[in-house]
């Protein structure tokens, strides 16, 4: 006798993933056009072309940090020693040019590959040795940020030769140079997770990693991608850093692990994984920063101005799920 | 198999990290050092040097006209930087037409300053008054300053001379070194051994005073033994962690400790009065007074090497609104300070404070701040 339990109906209507993300996107797209418009009326500093450039030359380093954080984050992991991989490369980029007569060409070459190498660790130890990413990240936060003070000796590296100043404080067809490397590089993360396999997986993973694994994926491989990823874009943000202070120190992208991990959470990607989106992501940037910049430009005050952020990171995550409301019944 | 493989791996890394990375810090520059003579012959009087400073590009002309400052400090919420703010405000309600605002970030970190001071670019204000975290790191954005037509003028931490038009120095380089190592050798003799306890070994001002300090004890107090410099950047629980290390590290060998910050000296002394080595162990060091009365009275410290920071920062506005009136320029050899006088310009674009000055039982209840 067939006594199947039925499911009990899912309360409320089932939505997909993609259209709730989608409707977080929205949100965070009103509140982005809210806030523009407030500190426009407040300041007529704020929406000039030469500001909104500017800002963007200043949260290029961020924003490429936070494009690889997405896909590690979607997967269910998380990158903490983003910002020490900034430190460690950008040091060794000084030091391979100062201190081991490198060619500066060759010195940049080797701090995106230190970087790289950094981020190849990361990701080697959490998928073969099977450490929790958690852990694994914030033993190479202090890890790599030793070495980095540990080579350094605390001394800084300056006097670089003009054409290396292009890249942080130079323009190219009226833009931040680094901004059309920030452009290249979300466009590739966001074709990449949208469109390709790759990204399909990744979300794969974030929903049921054991589902990944026995539906013939391979899961170490792809989590290994990921934390390179991570690695190669500290590099290439300590490279554009270097280049934007004209020095570097050892203290460089400490806390810039917690901006990333802001922004892509502001974005719309779940800490837990299996959603997010590269556009949630520079929505999440673009509205911190403005927020930052617009305020400061305001007149208030540096203090106060951290705490309105942290505000409304609660209240854009507060007014998305109030403004969703579906709730699978045993998600 | 694979587990033992990484182990090694991961220990001979360490290793050789580690290996690598150990080695004398000893927290100094590279920049030249011109140590004092020792004892008390009179120093030599600083040759003139060619003016060395930035210019800003067609500033607008506010001869005896209202003008906004912004007062970008290290960082904020340091009561050494709270002194240095009080003078700046002191100094611009005196004069009457000069508005400042201080405003910082909460860590001394040079990114955040940048970003601060760039906003405050943005949002258009006649000059700059700073005191950097790293001379080279924030010498862009100055110079973006400087050809907006807006002034800048450090003090307590420099940049680099050409990204900022003068520079008020509390006191020569060399004097407070001078004044240090003197200090610890009058109270514990010539032939000991002392650490020092410093922000980070790349801040300016810190980094001078060691450079110096280490040419002037290895010139007149050979025998002074120099055990260990600790970062301690700045933050009270980090610093009294370091001393307290070096502390235990060293025990008797350890007859001295230099707080080259005002946050790391308190921190000393509370580590110094905590093991229960005061007498022991001197700490010397800057430090705001307040922070310090509990140690002088108790006699743990006997003095506090500093110069005023309220009257510091009540020059740089001084010299800033003289820059604006057109009364300081390239080449001056002083400058009106209102109640402080007229100062002297050294170093080509640099404005002397005066002398360090002593805090010591007798007097540090005079101060309040």
């Amino acid at each position: 006798m067939n006594s199947t339990q039925t499911q009990p109906a899912p309360r409320g209507r089932y939505v997909p993933p993609r259209f709730r993300l989608a409707a977080h996107e929205s949100i965070l797209g009103i509140i982005l056009v809210v806030v523009l418009i407030a500190l426009g009326f407040l300041t007529d500093r704020f929406l000039t072309v030469d500001n909104l450039l500017n800002q963007a030359r200043l949260m290029a380093e961020v924003s490429l940090l936070a494009l690889p954080m997405t896909y590690v984050i979607i997967t269910g992991g998380i990158d903490l020693s983003v910002g020490s991989m900034v430190g460690l490369s950008a040091i060794l980029l000084g030091y391979s040019w100062h201190n081991w007569g490198f060619p500066l060409g060759l010195s940049i070459v080797f701090a995106l590959a230190v970087g790289t190498l950094a981020g190849f660790a990361n990701g080697w130890f959490i998928t073969r040795i099977r450490v929790p990413p958690l852990i694994m990240t914030i033993a190479t936060m202090a890890l790599y940020r030793g070495f980095a003070e540990g080579i350094s000796q605390a001394h800084s590296v300056r006097g670089y030769p003009d054409w290396f100043y292009i890249v942080g404080q130079g323009d190219a067809l009226g833009v931040p140079t680094q901004l059309w490397i920030v452009l290249v590089a979300i466009i590739v993360f966001a074709v990449v997770l949208k469109r390709t396999v790759y990204g399909r997986a990744l979300y794969a993973m974030g929903f049921n990693e054991i589902a990944t694994r026995f539906s013939g994926l391979s899961v170490d491989r792809i989590k290994l991608l990921a934390y390179t990823a991570s690695g190669l874009m500290s590099g290439l943000a300590a490279f554009i850093f270097v280049s934007r202070v004209s020095t570097t120190r050892s203290d460089m992208g400490m806390g810039m692990e917690l901006d990333a991990i802001a922004a892509v959470v502001l974005g719309g990607t779940s800490i837990f994984g299996g959603t997010g989106s590269i556009g949630g992501t520079v929505l999440g940037l673009v509205l911190i920063q403005l927020l930052k910049n617009g305020l400061a430009l305001t007149g208030v005050k540096g203090d106060a101005t951290i705490m309105v952020i942290g505000s409304v990171l609660i209240l854009s995550i507060v007014i998305t799920n109030f403004a969703q409301r579906e709730r699978y019944a045993d998600r | 198999m694979k587990l033992a493989l990484t182990a090694l791996a991961l220990a001979t890394t360490l290793a050789v990290g580690n290996a690598w990375a150990a080695g004398r810090w000893d927290g100094a520059d590279d920049l030249a050092v011109n140590p004092l003579p020792c004892g008390n012959e009179a120093a030599p009087a600083p040759a003139a040097m060619a003016y060395d400073g930035g210019m800003a590009t067609n500033a607008p002309d506010k001869v005896g006209k209202p003008i906004t400052l912004v007062d970008v400090p290290k960082l904020i919420g340091i009561g050494y930087f709270n002194a240095t703010s009080k003078g700046i405000h002191d100094a611009a309600a005196e004069l009457g037409n000069v508005k400042v605002t201080t405003d910082g970030p909460t860590e001394a970190k040079i990114d955040e300053q940048v970003k601060f001071i760039d906003n405050y670019l943005t949002r258009g204000v006649d000059g700059v008054l700073f005191a950097s975290n790293d001379p080279v790191a924030i010498a862009p954005e100055l110079r973006k300053a400087l050809s907006r037509g807006i002034h800048v003028v450090g003090y307590d931490a420099n940049a680099e001379p050409n990204a900022r038009e003068w520079f008020v120095n509390q006191a020569q380089f060399n004097g407070i070194a001078k004044a240090m190592i003197d200090s610890l050798v009058k109270e514990v003799g010539a032939d000991k051994s002392f650490g020092i306890v410093t922000s980070t070994f790349t801040t300016p001002n810190q980094a001078r005073w060691i450079a110096e300090m280490s040419a002037y004890a290895a010139k007149c107090y050979p025998k002074l033994k120099w055990l260990e410099t600790v970062e301690a950047q700045e933050d009270n629980i980090l610093s009294f962690n370091q001393a307290s290390t070096l502390i235990n590290k060293y025990g008797d060998q350890l007859s001295g400790l230099f707080g080259m910050t005002s946050v790391a000296t308190p921190a000393s002394a509370e580590a110094v009065t905590q093991a229960k080595q005061c007498g022991k162990i001197a700490v010397i060091g800057l430090a705001t007074p307040n922070a310090m009365k509990p140690y002088v009275k108790a006699d743990c410290v006997k003095s506090v090497v500093l110069w005023n920071p309220v009257d510091l920062g009540y020059a740089a506005t001084y010299v800033m609104r003289a820059i604006v009136d057109g009364k300081l320029k390239p080449g001056a050899t002083s400058v009106e300070a209102g109640k402080l006088g007229k100062l002297q310009v050294i170093n080509g674009s640099e404005v002397l404070l005066g002398a360090p000055f002593i805090y010591t039982k007798d007097n540090i209840n005079n101060f309040d701040f």
